[in-house]
């Protein structure tokens, strides 16, 4: 999986690409909890070019979703068709916010400052 | 691919069979991602069936033989009539029943792929064939109506 990452003034984003599976989750978790650590609360997933996931990683993004609230942050998704099928087959997009590209999250972190 | 039968065009069984660890996941499930499009013609089947494969795979490598490396997952693709079946062979540890089919909290960190699995594909079952001198036989057998 291809994992990069950017920087939009406070705002930490995530890119995706590839298979986020099980595979590369340990490795995805460890950079989001440092990315986390070290940021202003302000996180992107962006994973519009993810072409499958897992419940492993399903696993991540709620570790991730934890670990932005204990800072009392905020965590915007992005989604693929089939990263949104799975997201909303084990109903977590009842608790994430999912917006529908990266530009309308960068938006939305900036109109809430 | 070890079992090639195909005669009067009668769909291929067939037999892949990985390393029982994680970053061999994705090239089998793949393969039979493109199996189950290649019947059907249909991507959301195939995607789905994939869905439940992946499950099924991490299952295996994590609790069946406790992520550790030497043992072997062997899957088995059978087309028929208007239904694709999936066995997944491994003997690793064996379950004493299935797990139930529900989420769990929001915010647990596993427990999802029982529930993914039901509801990807239309059946499912397990049987342990149990030997005497060697390790039983677990299969996991996934069916999916097309």
């Amino acid at each position: 999986m291809e994992i990069n990452e950017q920087k939009h003034e406070d705002i930490d984003v995530v890119i995706l690409g590839g298979r986020f599976v099980m595979a590369c989750a340990q490795e995805t978790r460890e950079r989001l909890k440092v990315l986390i650590s070290q940021g202003q609360g302000k996180l992107i997933i962006d994973m519009e070019n993810v072409s499958f996931i897992d419940s492993s990683a399903c696993a991540v993004l709620v570790s991730a979703f934890k670990d932005i609230q204990l800072k009392s942050g905020r965590l915007v998704l992005v989604t693929s068709p089939v990263v949104q099928s799975l997201i909303e087959l084990t109903r977590l997009h009842t608790i994430f916010e999912i917006l529908p590209s990266k530009a309308v999250a960068l938006d939305a972190f900036k109109a809430a400052q | 691919v070890t079992t090639l039968n195909n005669n009067n065009n009668k769909p291929a069984d067939i037999t892949l069979k990985i390393p029982a660890e994680a970053e061999h996941i994705s090239q089998l499930s793949v393969a039979l991602h493109s199996l189950c499009f290649y019947a059907t013609g249909k991507e959301d089947f195939a995607i789905q069936f994939q869905q439940a494969l992946v499950e099924a795979l991490n299952n295996v490598v994590e609790h069946a033989y406790n992520n550790q490396a030497g043992h072997e997952i062997s899957v088995c693709y059978y087309q028929e009539h208007n239904q694709i079946r999936i066995e997944i062979i491994d003997s690793g540890e064996s379950m004493t029943t299935l797990p139930e089919p529900v989420l769990p909290d929001f915010d647990a960190e596993s427990g999802r792929g029982w529930w993914i699995i039901h509801c990807s594909v239309d059946n499912y079952h397990y049987q342990v064939i149990e030997q005497v001198q060697h390790s039983n036989t677990n299969i996991l057998t996934l069916i999916k109506h097309f």
